[in-house]
């Protein structure tokens, strides 16, 4: 079991390097996809500026805590796209017949579909959002419990993704509503919760997970609360399980296809 | 002992149906309307250790599908698949281990990759340590003559040299059965002979059980000893190629052979004239009309 493990982590690594290695084949490209994201992220916090002088503060949050926002965001997103980008084109794979490759391999189908590519710009999201919670975070145990919520918050973008991604097994077009759905973390991610109220905010906690990504980890980093950081695991455990669950059982009905395919 | 034992294999895929044009697609959405395609039905055959195994039949036959099942790719709807004793559908990784697959049509190397790194990354998804895969990257080359191009990135490879690259990401934990699909579509004829004198040799040298899908008979002749032609999901004929060829008892296939030769006398000729290719087409055709 042990042995496995380690086999199928060898393989990851391998397969996040040679990732890596594609992406810096152009270094000018790379150094600028990752630049550009860092400055695309830093010019949305000018808006904040501008809107903390005129109130002190907005839904409850102070600037400080809007930056956290911000910064998880951006490292949880940037942490799931740097590792697991292959999920948030999942539809694409199933449809297309794209997995047959990864089923004839004797490894977890699950993590070498989901493991085999990465997105390069992400890499710029993680750095800027924990460039932000080294300046912004409250403190050394403020950074680590940010730290710590960053991989919660990529489980979640992840699992969420993957559960989305797989209903594709059963109807087609599912990488329109994956896509929105995902974004729509990171769109209402950055706003505090505070300024959504009723149905909403039920959406935002419930269906679209902004909330346990998002909101109660920056809660907890501001406010250690045992109840909220327990419930934030918790949820991210079984978002993981039910879409784990979910891939499987839709496994089952891939038809595969005849298109001409280059692992690019 | 049997390398692969299927019994009554069936599958079935749904798939949509919808009328043309806009109209069509504004009715498929209030309407849906779908289809049941039998893609495999009731298949069953058995290949020993060791034999060279063509398994051919005309476009959607269910060819593809059934190396599929076979290889753990797709879940079968009904029947039993074994190979090498080990059931797809539940062992799938277990299987993995023992069997190597080239799909003519869908690359498993990296394409931004040398060969080389491609063959490293395969062999740590198969556990090989890096000395074993070095090891095996050596002899492989070797046979497959790959050395000048081992260190050139893929996408900058000839379709031959990519397909040659294909074969050695299977072989290179040493699998007992050999899936290939269409391995030498697209090909020039000497990189085809090429292939097929590769394949003939892991055969011989390393007793690997090879099961081959091909529309290229020149593949079947030259590699085969026995043919299973499958259509519209049924076993159709399942024969040596040298019995099929010389007692094929379609009095049509000769005079297919007389009709080319612009003999107005046609149907008297000889049997043993009409090629391989000549009674495959003449099977298709017979198994089309019925």
């Amino acid at each position: 079991m042990l042995t496995a493990v380690k086999n199928q982590m060898r393989v990851c690594l391998l397969s996040i390097k040679y990732n890596v290695m594609r992406e810096m084949v152009n270094k000018v490209t790379f150094l600028t996809n990752v630049g550009f994201m860092v400055l695309n992220n830093a010019s949305f916090l000018v808006q904040w500026m501008i809107l903390f002088r005129l109130r002190g503060e907005v839904g409850g949050y102070t600037f400080r805590e809007i930056m956290l926002l911000w910064g998880l965001v951006a490292a949880s997103f940037g942490l799931s796209h740097i590792l697991f980008a292959r999920v948030f084109s999942l539809p694409d794979l199933i449809i297309n017949g794209k997995l047959d490759a990864y089923l004839v391999q004797p490894k977890n189908v699950l993590v070498g579909v989901i493991t085999s590519s990465t997105d390069v710009s992400a890499i710029g999201d993680f750095l800027y959002g924990i460039a932000i919670a080294a300046i912004c975070g409250p403190g050394v145990g403020g950074f680590i419990l940010f730290l710590l919520f960053t991989v919660t918050g990529a489980v979640v973008f992840t699992a969420f993704a993957l559960l989305l991604g797989s209903l594709s097994f059963w109807f087609v077009r599912m990488d329109m509503l994956q896509n929105q759905m995902v974004m729509g973390i990171v769109s209402f991610g950055t706003y505090p919760d505070g300024i959504f109220k009723g149905v909403s905010r039920f959406l935002l906690y419930f269906i679209i997970p902004v909330g346990m990504a998002v909101w109660y980890p920056v809660h907890v980093i501001v406010r250690f609360d045992a109840e909220m950081f327990f419930t934030v695991a918790g949820y991210a455990a079984l978002l993981s399980a039910m879409s784990v669950a979910v891939f499987y059982r839709g496994l089952r009905r891939y038809a595969s296809g005849n298109l001409m395919v280059a692992r690019m | 002992m049997q390398a692969i034992q299927v019994e009554n294999l069936s599958k079935t895929f749904r798939v949509k149906r919808k009328e043309k044009g806009m109209r069509g697609s504004v009715k498929a959405i209030f309407h849906p309307q779908t289809e049941e395609i039998r893609a495999v039905n009731g298949v069953s055959f058995s290949v020993p250790e060791g034999e060279i195994l063509a398994f051919i039949g005309p476009n959607g036959a269910g060819k593809s599908t059934t190396i599929k099942m076979l290889t753990g790719i797709l879940y079968p709807d009904g029947g039993r698949v074994e190979v090498l004793g080990v059931d797809p559908t539940k062992q799938r990784r277990q299987l993995a281990y023992q069997i190597g697959t080239v799909f003519g049509q869908k690359e498993q190397l990296w394409t931004h990759l040398t060969p080389h790194d491609n063959f490293r990354f395969f062999g740590a998804i198969y556990d090989l340590t890096e000395r074993e895969t070095e090891v095996r990257i050596d002899e492989l080359s070797e046979r497959f003559a790959l050395k000048d191009f081992i260190d050139i990135p893929v996408r900058n490879l000839s379709l031959g040299q990519r397909i040659r690259c294909e074969m050695v990401v299977a072989l290179i934990h040493k699998p007992k059965v050999l899936f290939l699909d269409e391995p030498t579509i697209g090909l020039d004829p000497v990189v085809k002979e090429n292939v097929r004198e590769l394949v003939k040799q892991m055969n011989r040298e390393e007793h690997t059980t090879i099961f081959l899908t091909s529309h290229d008979v020149g593949d079947i002749e030259k590699l085969c000893r026995r043919i299973i032609i499958v259509n519209d999901g049924r076993i159709v004929m399942d024969d040596s190629v040298e019995h099929l060829k010389s007692h094929y008892p379609h009095k049509q296939a000769a005079d297919i052979v007389e009709q080319d030769r612009g003999n107005e006398a046609a149907g008297s000729g000889d049997i043993s004239d009409a090629s391989l290719e000549d009674i495959i087409v003449e099977i298709y055709k017979s198994q089309g009309e019925e």
